[in-house]
């Protein structure tokens, strides 16, 4: 089944083109990686997708539905969720409020139930919060939960952002350079976490330059150069790919 | 909640449950034959603390949407003055030279807060999907305007002069005086302040107050993590401004008029340096910083009493360059201010 397909998507910002008619399908199962110089776009089509920004021109859908042009947190709640780049951490929140936040369909987030102080509110926080516990646990970063996101070391932000947005259960999670500014062994800590999800049978699209790391987890490689879809197929076909080559090389 | 600073905010009691209890009993002190009469030399303290009250409604709903949700909203008094004004030109008696429909003061109350409230949703659509340094503009533009209007639209709102002959409720309640009456008013004003502290804390408290917080940390994330970003900062801006109205029209009733001067951006000075010396985001803070602040301009106003050769002029400049001053000071040596949290603010201290 196509979980997400990405049609004709183009933008461009003044007179540069940064995405400039990308097309692609992700199935449901797969994990893909895009990869591409720097300045290809991949950035860019993400946030096209989630309607962060708006696209000129393209259709985006997901899970059978036409979704282009949002609004971002209708994407959230059927599934499509992101991390950024540089992670964006609410700083000025807990650890464990960051998590929290996240949890769909919060009673007590409606001024009602805030005002009133309703039971179904409590107990949707009681159960959010064994949620959260359970992920920060896995994520190792459960002893930092009373903790300020904005106190936290740069691999830890790393952590609590995937752990944020699973908290959100998506179908379709896609993270934008995973393991950018990670050390090695919590690198192979993330990958075994993104496999664990997999398994569990969530689909995944990861933005990385990290090549070594990339092409031994995806299924699949969309490569982007200069807002175009280059090639696309399984990591050793790809990293043959004389055109891909060049446009890495030959910048 | 769960994080210690909440713990410090919270009352050893609900503020919502004490502050209708008190409206309650507020209601049936007025219409008992009993009364308070304070001693001569207090009026003063007391004109003080009623306006403390008043502003204190205008607080918790500032404190809500800029201590929370990072809306910086520049014209809270354009509020007030909308909210006082409805209610005056809808209950006055034949005032002189101005629009006066003689309606009873009840009504009045409702349309000065759902007049403030339209207002505050007109402002709202147009600005809170802009930039955000657009809310701030406009809102102090608005506020301007609407203060010239007041003055200048003299056949409607009496001009520089005002609207007199408007309904005291409270007043009509007792025939022990003036002293009688402002004791009364405090009593009432206090437990409607008390009990609108009390929801607003409610909602902050709450995880609807986390959203608010994650807005003002990062709008776009909050966004995307499924959070309608707009309709919260809509909400909370017109929550503000209704309580605002309401707070202005508590003002015109209490005073049997409206004029501009009780309208200026001094309303606005005054809550936004209480909310910043109290510490923004900290709802029991903000309500000390501006208890702070209007003790401060008591205690000068006393002062002024005693140098006889300093003008009243002269000694309203040195006062606002020593409230000058203190914010300064506030901001360079404790940015998240004397109650506040500087990590919840994300400032360095
Ligand atoms: N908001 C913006 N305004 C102007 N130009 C932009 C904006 N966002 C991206 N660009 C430009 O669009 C192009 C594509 O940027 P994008 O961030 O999508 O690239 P990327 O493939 O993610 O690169 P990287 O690997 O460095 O993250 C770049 O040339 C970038 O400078
Ligand atoms: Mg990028």
């Amino acid at each position: 089944m196509t979980l997400l397909a990405v049609d004709g998507l183009r933008r461009s910002f003044g007179s540069l083109v940064a995405v400039d008619g990308v097309s692609f399908e992700i199935e449901a199962g797969e994990i893909v990686g895009m990869i591409g110089p720097n300045g290809a776009g991949k950035t860019t089509t993400f946030n096209c997708i989630l309607s962060v920004i708006d696209s000129d021109a393209g259709t985006v859908s997901f899970d059978g539905a036409d979704v282009t042009g949002g609004p971002p947190h209708a994407l959230a709640r059927r599934g499509l969720v992101r991390t950024f780049q540089q992670t964006r951490e609410l700083e000025t929140l807990t650890v464990a409020d960051n998590m929290l936040l996240a949890a769909p369909e919060h009673p007590g987030e409606r001024a009602w139930h805030a005002v009133g102080r309703t039971s179904t509110s409590a107990q949707r926080e009681a159960a959010a919060r064994e949620r959260a516990m359970e992920l920060l646990e896995v994520f190792d970063i459960a002893g930092m939960v009373e903790e300020y996101a904005g106190n936290l070391s740069g691999g830890q932000r790393k952590l609590l952002e995937l752990a944020r947005s699973l908290m959100l259960d998506p179908k379709l999670l896609l993270l934008d350079e995973p393991f950018a500014g990670v050390n090695p062994s919590l690198t192979n800590e993330i990958v075994g976490h993104i496999e664990a999800l997999n398994d569990d049978g969530m689909t995944l699209l990861i933005i990385e330059h990290e090549l070594e790391t990339l092409t031994d987890l995806v299924d699949r490689l969309i490569v982007l150069a200069d807002g175009q879809v280059l090639a696309t197929g399984p990591p050793a076909a790809i990293m043959e790919n004389e055109e891909v080559i060049d446009a890495y090389l030959g910048g | 909640m769960s994080d210690g600073a909440s713990r410090f905010e919270e009352f050893p009691v609900d503020a919502v449950h004490v502050g209708l209890t008190l409206f309650v009993l507020a209601v049936l002190f007025l219409y008992s034959p009993l009364f308070v009469q304070p001693p001569g030399g207090t009026f003063t303290v007391l004109e003080v603390v009623v306006l403390f009250l008043l502003y204190a409604m205008i607080l918790v709903g500032l404190n809500l949407q800029f201590g929370h949700a990072g809306l910086v909203n520049f014209g809270p008094v354009a509020f007030f003055a909308v909210g006082g004004y409805t209610a005056a030109m809808l209950t006055a008696n034949e005032p002189f030279r101005a629009v006066g429909l003689g309606y009873p003061w009840p009504v009045g109350l409702l349309a000065a807060i759902l007049v403030a409230a339209a207002l505050g949703v007109l402002l709202g659509i147009s600005t809170l999907r802009l930039r955000d340094d657009f809310l701030a503009i406009v809102t102090l533009a608005v506020a301007e305007i609407i203060h010239g209007l007041l003055e200048t639209q003299s056949d409607i709102t009496g001009g520089s002069l005002g609207l007199n002959n408007v309904p005291r409720p409270i007043a009509g309640t007792t025939t022990a005086g003036d002293g009688a009456v402002l004791v009364s008013t405090i009593i009432v004003f206090g437990a409607l302040a008390l009990l609108f502290y009390g929801v607003f804390r409610r909602l902050s408290a709450s995880p609807y107050g986390r959203v608010l917080r994650a807005i003002r940390a990062d709008e776009q994330v909050t966004e995307t993590l499924g959070k309608r970003v707009f309709r919260y900062k809509l909400a909370v801006f017109v929550y503000g401004a209704a309580v605002a109205g309401l707070a202005g029209a508590l003002l015109v009733f209490y005073n049997g008029a409206a004029a501009p001067g009780f309208f200026t951006i001094n309303v606005t000075v005054i809550v936004w340096i209480g909310m910043l010396i109290g510490g923004a985001g900290s709802d029991r803070g903000v309500l000390g910083g501006l208890a702070i602040i209007m003790s401060f301009q008591l205690f000068t106003r006393f002062l002024n009493d005693q140098i006889p050769f300093v003008t009243q002029d002269q000694f309203a400049s040195i006062r606002l360059v020593l409230i000058g001053l203190l914010l300064m000071v506030i901001v360079k040596y404790r940015p998240e201010g004397i109650w506040g949290d500087a990590d919840e603010l994300g400032v360095e201290s």
